[in-house]
């Protein structure tokens, strides 16, 4: 069985062309996802605690809903809470405008103002809270703030102005969007090579005969199996490193947790497609078939998965159907492990999942397969 | 001299079609073997059957003394197969395939001596898609006797070669046969059965209709000689009623068609007598037939072929 298995790889290498393209397919999507910034165009995420209720801040708030870069949204309970949003990533900016906001204003006209008059006048300046990510966002945005509170200011006191606002940071655990990205093409370049490259190669055994040719031997056919099951595998964990590799050496992706704790999950996902490999190469009658199949499930999985985008937002119940698909839980397995630090005890849900469509798949593959 | 193979009451059944409809046949220890037949005539799944690929439906087969529904492993381990069309793995060069089959025996032989066997030992390094068509129907011979078989099947070897590699092979599988391996093999080639086989089986539609020496099967036959008349223009009626009062008169078709020539060809099969013989040419001349060509020669396998299954065998 070593023999086969080490027979299988040379093959691979051999195959230069399908095997690379098969292979590395993902890392274009690297690349891409790692030269575009996807998240600059987006508007950031801007709550709001007006504590002031006066003219002056409802003025604020609505100039605010005026700029295209900023999508409002609804308040937090508290100051407290709205941190805590932005420390997890939930809300991108928080702008409090202080009670007597507008008070401040109408009782200081007229009066002398310095830079620092905040105390003279009663003037307190807004409050912007911004994450440590995307500094170029939190300049922009300070920026608009500033001009605006500075143009309501200006237009009630119409004399020298206040510092109007002041920021604060808070220490985000940011997870940026690449990185994200990363882990799920780390599981949509396992899938789709799998399931391609199995169903492809055994339809192909099959046209030429050649399982035929190995069953007249006395070889036990679940070693030709197991052999063709260890090259996959091995070719998996080698595609998986290169992915990261590239991503974090190259466009600087952070993973915190231990990669190692992603083998398992890497081990049993490969193993699901694998599985799915065999069976369509059981329902198709070339290998040409057998790779059309193999995009026909690929493609929409990598989208449903989860790959690129939360999957969350899809209508009625199709969130749940994307959960079940079996590259669901192992990104979001790799995601935990890779981002959040878990280990692979954290993840025994999505493990469990995992293995269910293992035995699932593996139970029909037995059922539908044929030699001839 | 025990029995390499015996069949008996051999059935094989797809649904309603029978494949193979109840034969029996035995392979005796260190001969060549043939099984002649059209495509069709049940031949491969007779094969298969033997190899441990396919369960009988009915009968006993036993292959070097062993049941093959109950000794298959080791049966597996001792014989030789070559596949009808197998190929072999694209991406390795002939030396890794015979040693990862060699693997899956206990017994073998070193890819360099099999290469050597076969005339290939100067492309140990090549892969099969670079041979020709000779050489990796050779090769696929080579991997067949990869476990140093005591008994090899091959399932039409020279099915697609030219007659030069037709011939090569032939070298081959003497060369096989004195090293005291039995050899079982089909064709549809009358020629190569005659000239290759110690002993024959001849099958058609599932059944087989004869087991013999290649000469006693040409020996036993009603006729032998065979007229082949080709003509300026298709006999006419009365022509034909003559020819046919001392011949079995057969129309063959095998002009060419496309030409405007009206000529026509002919086999008249004739009684072993030299007397049959004399009074067809007397026929021939004395109803004026525009005679182009005529050849008279004696019986042959397709001839057998012809009286035991009434049609003719084709390629």
């Amino acid at each position: 069985m070593l023999a086969l298995t080490v027979a299988n790889l040379k093959m691979m290498a051999r195959n230069r062309q399908t095997t690379f393209w098969a292979l590395f397919f993902p890392l274009i999507f690297v690349v891409v996802f790692g030269l575009f910034d996807f998240t600059a165009g987006s508007a950031s995420e801007v709550a709001v605690i007006d504590l002031d209720e006066t003219t002056a801040s409802r003025q604020l708030v609505s100039s605010l809903r005026e700029i295209e870069i900023v999508s409002l949204q609804e308040p937090p309970a508290s100051l407290e809470t709205g941190r805590q949003m932005i420390d997890e990533g939930n809300l991108d900016f928080l702008i409090e405008i202080p009670s007597g906001f507008g008070a401040a204003m109408d009782g200081g006209r007229g009066s002398q103002a310095s830079a620092n008059g905040s105390e003279e006048t009663g003037f307190r300046p807004v409050t912007l809270v911004l994450g440590t990510g995307n500094e170029e966002r939190s300049q922009l945005l300070t920026g608009i703030l500033r001009q605006l509170t500075d143009s309501i200011v200006l237009g009630v006191r119409g004399d020298e102005l206040p510092t109007t606002v002041v920021t604060q940071q808070v220490n985000t655990r940011e997870v940026a969007y690449f990185d994200l990205v990363l882990l799920g093409l780390v599981g949509m370049g396992i899938m789709a090579h799998s399931i391609i490259s199995i169903a492809v190669r055994i339809s192909n055994y099959r046209n030429m005969s050649i399982l035929k040719r190995m069953l007249v031997t006395p070889l036990a056919i679940w070693k030709f199996f197991a052999a063709e099951v260890a090259a996959q595998l091995a070719l998996a964990l080698v595609q998986a490193a290169v992915i990261l590799a590239v991503g974090t050496l190259v466009f600087d992706a952070r993973l915190t947790g231990n990669v190692l704790h992603m083998l398992p999950v890497i081990v049993l996902g490969s193993l699901v497609f694998l599985n799915i490999g065999f069976i369509l190469s059981a329902w198709a009658n070339s290998p040409a078939a057998a790779s059309g199949m193999g995009n026909v499930i690929t493609f929409p999985m990598m989208f449903f998965a989860g790959t690129f985008f939360s999957t969350s937002a899809l209508p009625w119940l199709l969130p749940y159907a994307a959960d079940a698909l079996p590259l669901a839980p192992m990104i979001a397995a790799l995601r935990e492990i890779g981002l959040e630090g878990a280990t692979i005890l954290d993840v025994w849900p999505e493990m469990a999942w995992l293995a269910g469509w293992v035995a699932a798949t593996a139970l029909v593959a037995v059922r539908v397969f044929r030699f001839s | 001299m025990s029995e390499a193979i015996r069949v008996e009451g051999l059935v094989k059944r797809f649904g309603s079609f029978t494949a193979v409809d109840n034969i029996s046949f035995g392979v005796k220890e260190g001969e060549i073997f043939g099984i002649l037949g059209p495509n069709g005539a049940g031949k491969t799944t007779t094969l298969e059957i033997i190899e441990g690929l396919q369960k009988p439906t009915e009968g006993n087969v036993s292959v070097l003394g062993g049941d093959v529904r109950r000794e298959s492993a080791r049966i597996k381990s001792l014989i030789g197969v070559q596949l009808q069309s197998s190929a072999y793995f694209n991406y390795l060069t002939l030396q890794e395939i015979l040693k990862l089959l060699g693997s899956f025996y206990p017994r073998r032989l070193s890819p360099g001596e099999l290469l050597d066997l076969v005339g290939l030992a100067d492309r140990g390094k090549s892969r099969v898609d670079q041979l020709s068509i000779g050489q990796r129907q050779r090769f696929t011979v080579a991997a067949s006797l990869v476990n140093d078989p005591r008994l090899v099947i091959l399932d039409e070897p020279t099915t697609g070669l030219d007659p030069r590699a037709r011939r090569n092979l032939w070298d081959l599988i003497r060369e096989i046969h004195a090293r005291q391996v039995t050899v079982v093999l089909t064709t549809h080639y009358m020629e190569e059965a005659e000239l290759l086989c110690q002993r024959l089986a001849i099958m058609d539609h599932g059944r087989i209709v004869a087991t013999d020496t290649p000469d006693n099967l040409i020996n036993r036959i009603e006729t032998t000689y065979t007229v082949k008349l080709q003509t300026e223009s298709p006999l006419t009626g009365y022509q034909c009623k003559n020819l046919q009062k001392t011949a079995v008169l057969q129309e063959t078709g095998l002009d060419d068609e496309e030409s405007d020539s009206p000529s026509s060809t002919y086999l008249l099969r004739l009684d072993k007598t030299p007397e049959a013989l004399n009074s067809t040419l007397d026929s021939i001349v004395r109803s004026e037939v525009s005679v182009k060509h005529l050849e008279i020669r004696p019986a042959t396998l397709e001839d057998v072929f012809l009286e035991l299954t009434g049609n003719e065998l084709r390629d």
